[in-house]
């Protein structure tokens, strides 16, 4: 399928038009501020160029973006469409110039359904606030990605965010019940409702979720909500290495009987890592090679207390060193900001010669996964940090080098080769919850066989013909 | 060595709430916590216990369901633990929560030490532990960043507002800590199946041989005569982009109108 | 004590002495005592206990005090909580004052307790305004509860003396007066009250910018938003250059970005300085509580719902790694 790369520029003409639509104050062409608003969490040295958009909109409503939409489908404008900015694929990068729209802007949570238990938000809410909202009201919101302090429930539905409930509840995704959609060429639609049944037609809520900004920009949201739990306990269970912590999840989730709500990885030089940045000690830092946080959750005290226990001494008999149980909010802060800091403890400590990796393994693979990253890195100088969802098999993995190291792109860029290698031979996947984005672009071909491809092209095409949507993202297009 | 750490139950003070036109605190949802500083007593106690041996008791007056906070200290190591807990209590001032803890201490003691968080959250008088050694004529040692026991004494470092102080206390002696004394542990799974099935002795005035006159509102030097909510009255200046440069010129005329350029 | 009117005289205010010098809080408190003595138609008289005195005692009538006790030793060269208590409980024996205020600094809120619970007597901590009930003559007391959230009035009805600790800053300077004199006794300290369970082994003293945040006119604060250890850097920056000092947030001294001196809030020091900085932070109630009588507050914080903008008079909305060094370049500008 050919590529429609040819884009209009923005000139004076345009940012004038755009004033018109969002006032003065929702348009800046502010260099510093348009740079800003060019990134996301993904490293700028890391890109081939520089990316950055000529103007940055600032949308406070569906209609405003609805005309943009119109004028820039009209005016073949390319437009890309922005949370807050903490994707880790590019996916809110600029590849083609032209106009990065913000949705900080629409922020308010609009609605709360006590009847259908659904929350309606708009894409510019902070994660972490759904969260406090729907605890507020007695409820859970599931989503739980580790940014969710300062994430966009908007971007987090783009990538389809993961983070640390996944095993239980699932994926943003899974959250989502419906959503008010701009398409491409301006007209608005919603995708499901309030329903939890919907086969009519298409599931384009589905299609959408995870879709990172390429078919249509959300301007609300209708999220799933559930009853939550009273008590929740969290345990730390350090292990001396890392095969034995991996092969104890399926003895804790069958003898177990019982499905935990988190279960993540940390291992060795992540945890050490973590307590380097934030300056505190974890127990059994030094002499465990890998430690799993666990969530439980319950209504009654004593009968969590009792599971707990039960699933403690399962722990214990699989090889666990200890087992720690954070059961008030003192001691869950220390642990869950600990998981939560380390991609940031990572990143402190490697912020350039660095590959952040979000593979995916089949669960009963990870332990094979390990021993050969362990293998490749060994055996080429390159050091790593893995941590992540180990119940769902999604392992972040930060390939880097320190000191200066000539030759260190390719050195980096030798590995991870290796690494998809071997992902792929244990039938994994390139990303769990991160996207492809701009990123990761070049390499879906390896993990997807061309009949996909082209049909991920298609699917895009048919929503937006004249490929201004964000554009350039997931697969390679020339 | 025998040592009593007196913890609190402290409403989470991150979860607080307030009922914006009565002022007054809405309980509900909001869960009990250990007060931060007392378990930081805690494990100055455990970190001695470790080191030479010690036999460790928790005492905290409060409600019944104030056991939960004297659990969580067995399940982190605590040998025993006491609650003093009458309807006879309610309403005490530092003066008679200090009488009855001190009381206690000596019926349940003789203790070498006797650790503290430097303040409650909640309350945040740090007046009791200081009132509890005078009770009990021993020495008292606040602010506590560092300790070190030896057989006779215990020597200390004070973080005070210019500096820190270093004194030597005879034993036995009371220590309020700070949180920087030390990183407070986490519980054990066989630290918490033992708290689970401990049995914590409830302590009454009666137990005590107090009068309820002695303690409670009845035997408070104290009266609390009103309680206002305060509105705070600020007018704010709000800045964001392009205004920033505005807003620091505002900052600049405060710091001008302040005398402080 | 039970009260007895018969033996009951004036008020006394405790003052502090630190490294041989009279702290201003003394005055700070002479001046309330004044206020209040004015009501209750009795006499001020100031307390100073220390080792070497290198002010002049006298100074204080000039701010309030009509009489000045001097209880000065070599064995207090340093604070000894133990026999600060000990004189002053002495000194309530010998003078029976009515009312006693003192500062509610690391030593005042160690040694007051003592005092109060040897003499058996109430003692409110931390007051933030002090007055007489009109009828009863009695000091009420009124100090923040629940995180600052309300203010709780206290009196003392039937024990003597009715005590109270106010920190620094709390209350204003009074004007000096050039005309004030009065009575000074050098006090007679029995030989029993200097002895002590208690050995000062010795001080290391703070360097400037940590000691002391307490006293500082501007208190350049910050929190979790400053994201690393090192951006407490531009913050000290700031502070230097406004001769303010350094606060922090508790989950930023939790993190050991700061030391423990610098916490700001509930669990760590309550301030009231003429101009608070609060840069990346958010803004909860631990916090507030600490800072919220502050004469200005200036927030600077990316979150626009942020709850520090609620109490701030000057709220920057941004990246505070875009706004500060900015201003600190304007205030550079400034003092140069």
């Amino acid at each position: 399928m050919t590529a429609k790369f040819d884009f209009a520029r923005v000139t004076q003409t345009t940012v004038r038009d755009l004033v018109e639509i969002f006032g003065p104050s929702g348009v800046s062409v502010d260099r510093e501020k348009v740079t800003a608003y060019s990134k996301d969490e993904v490293a700028l040295h890391l890109w081939d160029k520089e990316y950055t958009a000529d103007v940055v909109c600032f949308a406070e409503n569906t209609e405003q973006i609805s005309d943009l939409m119109r004028y820039a489908n009209d005016k073949k404008i390319p437009v890309t469409p922005r949370g807050a900015g903490t994707g880790l694929s590019g996916g809110a990068v600029p590849a083609f110039c032209g106009i990065e729209l913000s949705l900080e802007r629409m922020n308010k949570i609009l609605e709360f359904d006590m009847e259908n238990l659904t929350i309606t938000v708009e894409p510019g809410v902070v994660t972490a606030e759904i969260n406090k909202a729907a605890a507020d009201h007695g409820l859970l919101y599931a989503g739980d990605p580790c940014s969710g302090d300062a994430s966009f429930i908007g971007g987090n539905v783009a990538e389809n965010a993961g983070g640390n409930k996944v095993v239980k509840y699932g994926p943003t995704g899974n959250h989502v019940l419906g959503m008010e959609v701009v398409l491409p060429d301006g007209s608005v639609t919603w995708f499901g409702g309030k329903r939890r049944k919907d086969v009519t037609g298409y599931d384009f809520v589905h299609l959408m979720v995870g879709s990172e900004g390429t078919l249509g920009i959300v301007t609300k949201i209708i999220l799933r909500l559930l009853p939550s739990s009273s008590f929740v306990v969290d345990l730390l269970v350090p292990f001396a290495d890392v095969k034995s912590a991996i092969k104890a999840v399926p003895a804790i989730m069958t003898e177990g009987k019982s499905i935990p709500s988190s279960i993540e990885f940390i291992d060795k030089q992540s945890m050490l890592l973590t307590e380097e940045y934030l300056r505190t000690k974890f127990p059994f830092s030094n002499e465990a090679d890998a430690h799993l946080i666990l969530q439980y959750e319950g209504n009654e005290r004593e009968r969590l207390a009792d599971e707990i226990e039960k699933i403690g001494d399962i722990c214990l008999k699989q090889g666990a060193l200890e087992v720690f149980v954070a059961d008030n909010r003192t001691v869950k802060d220390k642990l869950w900001k600990g998981r939560k800091s380390v991609a940031e403890a990572v990143w402190a400590h490697a912020p350039i010669q660095v590959s952040n990796e979000d593979v995916v393994i089949p669960a009963s693979a990870v332990a094979d996964f390990m021993r050969e990253l362990d293998d490749i890195c060994h055996g080429a100088g390159v050091k790593y940090a893995a941590y992540g969802h180990l119940g769902d098999g999604n392992m972040h993995v930060t390939l880097y080098l320190e000191g200066e190291t000539p030759g260190w792109r390719e050195i980096i860029g030798d590995v991870r080769q290796k690494l998809y290698t071997i992902v792929i031979k244990l039938e994994g996947t390139l990303t769990g919850e991160h996207g492809v984005g701009l990123k990761r672009a070049a390499y879906i071909s390896q993990f997807l066989d061309d009949a996909q491809i082209d049909l991920i092209r298609r699917v895009k095409l048919a929503f937006d013909p004249n490929n201004i949507l964000n554009p350039g993202k997931i697969v390679p297009w020339e | 060595m025998r040592i009593a750490v007196l913890i609190k139950q402290v409403p989470d003070s991150d979860e607080i709430k307030m009922d914006p036109d009565k002022g007054t605190m809405i309980r509900e949802g909001s869960g009990n916590i250990v007060n931060p500083l007392d378990l930081n007593a805690l494990q100055a106690a455990l970190d001695v216990k470790k080191k030479c041996g010690a036999d460790i008791s928790v005492i905290s007056m409060g409600p019944k369901q104030a056991d939960i906070a004297l659990r969580e200290a067995l399940a982190l190591g605590a040998d025993n633990a006491y609650l003093v807990s009458d309807r006879f209590f309610a309403g005490a001032d530092s003066w008679a929560t200090a009488l009855a803890l001190a009381v206690t201490i000596i019926k349940t003691g003789p203790y070498d030490i006797i650790l503290a968080g430097e303040k409650a959250t909640d309350g945040e008088t740090g007046q009791v532990g200081p009132e509890i050694a005078a009770m009990l004529d021993i020495p008292c040692a606040t602010y506590v960043s560092f300790m070190d026991i030896d057989d006779m004494f215990v020597t200390v470092k004070r973080t005070v507002e210019d500096g820190i102080e270093t004194q030597r206390l005879y034993l036995p002696a009371l220590i309020t800590v700070l949180s920087d004394i030390n990183d407070p542990a986490m519980p054990t799974l066989s630290g918490k199946k033992r708290a689970r099935r401990s049995d914590i002795s409830v302590i009454s005035a009666a137990d005590i041989d107090l009068s309820s006159e002695e303690v409670g509102l009845a035997g408070s030097p104290t009266r609390v005569v009103k309680i206002e909510h305060p509105k705070i009255t600020r007018h704010t200046e709000f800045y964001c982009g392009k205004d920033i440069e505005h807003g620091i010129e505002h900052v600049m005329k405060v710091l001008k109108e302040l005398a402080i350029l | 004590m039970l009260r007895d009117k018969s033996c009951v005289d004036g008020i006394l205010v405790c003052g502090e002495i630190r490294q041989n010098k009279i702290h201003s809080v003394t005055k700070e408190l002479l001046g309330k005592a004044r206020e209040i003595a004015g009501k209750m138609a009795t006499r001020v008289t100031c307390l100073l206990i220390c080792g070497q005195l290198d002010d002049m005692p006298e100074e204080l009538f000039c701010f309030g005090a009509e009489r000045v006790i001097v209880a000065s030793h070599d064995k207090l060269e340093y604070f000894n909580q133990e026999i600060t208590a000990k004189i002053l409980s002495y000194v309530v024996e010998k003078y029976l004052p009515e009312v006693i205020l003192a500062p509610a600094t690391t030593s005042g809120r160690t040694y007051l307790p003592s005092v109060a619970a040897m003499l058996h007597t109430g003692l409110t901590a931390d007051c933030t305004s002090l007055d007489i009930e009109d009828g009863s003559g009695l000091l009420l007391q009124t100090r923040p509860a629940i995180g600052g959230n309300v203010m709780a009035t206290i009196k003392t009805p039937n024990h003597v003396p009715q005590m109270a600790t106010v920190r620094p800053k709390t209350f204003r300077m009074p004007e000096k007066h050039v005309d004030g004199n009065g009575e000074i006794i050098f006090l007679d300290i029995p030989p029993s009250l200097l002895e002590s369970r208690i050995e000062v082994i010795g001080k290391e003293y703070a360097s400037e910018t940590v000691s002391n945040v307490q006293d500082k006119d501007v208190i350049v604060s910050g929190g979790k938003g400053l994201r690393k250890a090192e951006n407490f850097n531009m913050l000290h920056e700031l502070a230097e250059l406004l001769g303010g000092g350094v606060g922090a947030s508790r989950p930023t001294v939790e993190a050991k970005w700061i030391g423990y001196p610098h916490q700001i809030g509930l669990s760590g020091r309550v301030v009231s300085p003429k101009c608070y900085f609060a840069i990346g932070i958010s803004g909860a109630i631990q916090h507030l509580a600490g800072m919220q009588t502050a004469q200005k507050i200036i927030a600077i914080n990316k979150d626009p719902e942020a709850p520090i903008f609620q109490i701030a008079d000057v709220a920057l909305c941004g990246d505070f790694k875009d706004i500060v060094p900015v201003l600190i370049n304007r205030i550079r500008r400034e003092v140069i």
